[in-house]
């Protein structure tokens, strides 16, 4: 176990520095100069000159890279480029929130999706696997910014359940949730339902039934296990793509996440902290997928005897 | 397994409470913005969020009237000489929020502060003809040029802090302490910042939502109380309908034109830009894509300010005449002028853009539209890499504007004359206005330059846009302000 988690560590950090450098470079390749955009369109060249040189952006973009690098050595993610703040501190910020969109969304979707899947693999063919799969896709092909603003209409507007938008106690959590839980739910109870009719064909749920053990504890108990695999494979990937910060569910309900900060940071060109949010999403994508490579352990005792080999 | 379902719902209940989520504030008058203030400290601040919020923490030494011509906020001046002037403190005692006594060593702190490179402030090279600043006595402040400049006092808009605390590097930009009309209370996140107004009390809440669907569902349940700007035209033709909304408009003075590149073949051909400007038909994009939230423009200011010329005629819609001029610039027997027509990726940009195409296109001239992210389209501006393409100057107050953008010496990086537009007679327009002492005289020439942009354009002007405020019923008291300003929130109330 030690071995594979250095192993994994290892890679990871390889990935974060190739994440690194390919940010920093491809930030710098693309059109548009900070400085251009902080100032706007009437600032004089002398301002512009000056600021630049202030801020470091005169230097040959190899001497910035690396200063960038050996800051980052020292854990010294800089300044924004615009507010002059620290940006762990907007980091420190943002993270609670994003956690708690993805949190909450994860479970939402699990909460639909479960159900769901094992409702149309168990009853498959029926009505109630129709049913259950027509309302994955409808979930599956309406968009975050069409579903958000359908949402709000209506529970915030005609039912007046719920805000509108902002982070203003747990009720404003409830719509981004939905919205982005809902997305997931379809995408998992799709995936909840394939893996699970392939499970309950096994040799070893005939068995299971044979014992004469009863409809739900075969489903459950033994078919579920093996089929969460590839499920929590899925769950992963989605939790990493929501730490990441879900940028338009994050737009449309104004929720102060880091997908926000990172879309606002690339478009006014703040590159230190374009570079910070990338870095801590790559991280985030490592360690969640690290996690459920130890989770997979935990569900099937044959990768952990593997591993341990 | 329903066991870890049950865990799951009983965490999505519980979890967010145990994360901490704060409570909603119910007392604050909430203002809607598109985009929060990012810097709130006046030697930095460079966006229009953060420099409108920075009018209401800190007081100027000076203001602008509804000519745009300087008219005195903290101080008033007198020109000694050409080169020296003398601004006295108007208020007997002026404070700032932390009850210091603001007195004309924060004006001298806060303008050297500015002045000095280590500061590294955006607005440096605009006071680079200071050469000295004097204290003469607690209320007398003498400002030394290094060159004549009549528009100087125009200049000193930057919001005076206490120089106590610029010496001891206080974090302005996140806890401001100004002297202004309301006063920072707290900024829990990014997009809601918190201010009350002194003279009562009250306390009100700077939401940012960005999406300006959402900011109408807000205004409507009543999240927020009032909002202003950026909200596309069918939003603002709902809102009108909307029995508990208030909306009003005034004229705004963001000018709006189509560029061209004066290099170019095509668009450098005079009779083509002329062709296109008789091609536009603009009270009908006023009327149907802008919801009538515009006004024609002639020239980059408008005839109201003190610079501005009133008695241009516009190119009114006339699509023979464009057909005419197009014959006359060469694209003769059936023969389509082709040109690239770039502009940003906005949504609302790329509407308006589509229908110029249109327009254009009835008349024998075919567009081919490209609009890209806004850093691209800007480096392709800056570059020059374009035939055509619409922008829109924001927040312009002196007349300087036009040598920035028309002066043959201020193609980039120099300047913003982008087209490369070159003419002996414009540079000689704007070189004489500036060299004239007197404000009504530069006027005068400023009027004449402005006449002879129409009548070669550079630019083919398209409107000034205009301001809209939106409150429920019970919000009364605002007005709007021609620069787009929130200072009406000094005297909004709920009634």
């Amino acid at each position: 176990m030690i071995q594979f988690l250095f192993s994994r560590l290892a890679s990871a950090l390889f990935v974060i520095f190739g994440v690194t450098c390919l940010v920093f470079l491809l930030l710098h390749m693309v059109p548009g100069d900070p400085v251009e955009v902080m100032l706007g369109e009437s600032s004089q060249p002398a301002d512009r000159e000056a600021l630049r040189r202030a801020l470091g952006l005169d230097q040959p973009l190899l001497t910035q890279f690396g200063q960038y690098l050996g800051n980052l050595a020292q854990l010294d993610l800089g300044k924004s480029l615009y507010s002059q703040r620290p940006i762990v501190d907007m980091l420190l910020e943002r993270i609670p929130a994003t956690a708690q969109l993805a949190v909450s969304a994860l479970i939402v979707a699990v909460l639909i999706a479960f159900p769901l899947g094992v409702l149309a693999a168990v009853k498959k063919g029926s009505h109630w696997d129709q049913s259950a799969m027509g309302v994955s896709l409808i979930g599956v092909s309406i968009p975050n910014f069409l579903m958000g603003p359908i949402l709000i209409l209506v529970f915030s507007l005609w039912l007046g359940w719920f805000p509108v938008s902002g982070r203003d106690g747990f009720v404003s959590l409830v719509l981004p949730a939905l919205t982005l839980g809902t997305a997931m739910a379809a995408i998992l109870s799709r995936m909840v339902r394939a893996t699970l009719l392939e499970t309950l064909n096994e040799d070893y749920i005939r068995t299971a039934r044979a014992k004469g053990l009863s409809e739900r504890l075969v489903v459950w108990r033994h078919a579920m296990r093996n089929a969460l695999l590839p499920v929590i494979t899925l769950l992963g990937l989605q939790l990493g793509v929501l730490l990441g910060g879900a940028v338009i569910t994050e737009v449309v309900f104004s929720w102060p996440g880091l997908g926000q900060l990172t879309i606002e940071s690339i478009q006014r060109r703040d590159y230190p902290v374009v570079q910070a949010c990338v870095l801590l999403i790559s991280l985030t994508y490592v360690v969640v997928n690290t996690l459920t490579d130890l989770v997979y352990g935990w569900l099937d005792p044959r990768v952990r005897l593997e591993g341990g080999r | 397994m329903p066991r870890l379902l049950i865990f799951l719902l009983a965490l999505l209940v519980v979890g967010p409470a145990l994360l901490g989520c704060s409570k909603p504030e119910t007392d604050a008058l909430r203002f809607g913005i598109s985009s929060a203030p990012i810097n709130l400290d006046p030697r930095f601040a460079t966006d229009a969020a953060s420099s409108r919020i920075n009018r209401l923490l800190y007081q100027r030494l000076v203001d602008f009237d509804d000519a745009y011509l300087a008219k005195p906020a903290l101080a008033s001046w007198q020109a000694l000489t050409p080169v020296h002037y003398r601004f006295q403190l108007i208020n007997q005692q002026p404070e700032f929020h932390d009850g210091a006594a603001l007195t004309t060593a924060d004006i001298k702190a806060t303008y050297d502060s500015v002045l000095d490179p280590d500061t590294a402030s955006p607005h440096l090279a605009g006071f680079n003809m200071i050469d000295a600043i004097e204290i003469i006595d607690d209320r007398s402040i003498d400002f030394h040029l290094n060159k004549p400049d009549p528009l100087f006092p125009g200049r000193l808009v930057i919001g005076i802090m206490p120089a106590k605390l610029l010496v001891t590097d206080h974090p302005f930009n996140r806890h401001p302490i100004g002297s202004g009309p309301f006063q920072f209370v707290d900024w829990p996140e990014e997009g809601r910042l918190q201010l009350q107004r002194l003279n009562d009390k009250q306390t009100f809440e700077f939401i940012a939502v960005k999406n300006p669907t959402v900011r109408v569902l807000k205004l409507l349940r009543g999240e927020i109380d009032m909002l202003q700007n950026n909200l596309p035209s069918e939003l603002v033709g709902y809102l009108a309908e909307q029995e508990e909304i208030n909306l009003i408009k005034s004229p705004g003075s963001s000018f709006t034109y189509l560029g061209f590149n004066m290099q170019d073949e095509d668009t450098g051909n005079l009779n083509l830009r002329r062709a296109i400007a008789y091609a536009l038909d603009r009270d009908a994009i006023i009327k149907y894509v802008m919801g009538d939230a515009a006004t024609p423009a002639n020239a980059l200011l408008p005839p109201d300010h003190w610079a501005g010329n009133s008695d241009l005629l516009p190119y009114l819609h006339d699509p023979d005449k464009a057909r005419l001029l197009l014959k006359q610039a060469g694209y003769v027997d059936g023969k389509r002028a082709q040109i690239i027509y770039k502009t940003s990726s906005d949504p609302f940009r790329i509407r308006l853009a589509t229908v110029i195409q249109q327009q254009l296109s009835e008349v024998g001239i075919d567009v081919d539209l490209r609009s890209y992210d806004w850093g691209t389209f800007y480096g392709d501006i800056k570059a020059g890499r374009f035939q055509m393409f619409s922008l829109s100057w924001v927040g312009i107050k002196t007349p300087d504007i036009f040598r920035y953008v028309f002066h043959s010496e201020y193609i980039p990086p120099n300047g913003a004359n982008r087209g490369h537009y070159s003419d002996i007679q414009a540079d000689e327009l704007i070189d004489a206005a500036e060299a004239e002492l007197t404000l009504p005289q530069q006027a005068k020439y400023y009027a004449q330059l402005q006449a002879h942009l129409l009548q070669q354009l550079p630019y083919v002007p398209l409107w000034y846009e205009d301001h809209l405020f939106a409150a429920r019923k019970e919000i009364n008291g605002y007005t709007l302000a021609r620069d787009g300003n929130y200072d009406g929130v000094i005297h909004v109330r709920r009634d």
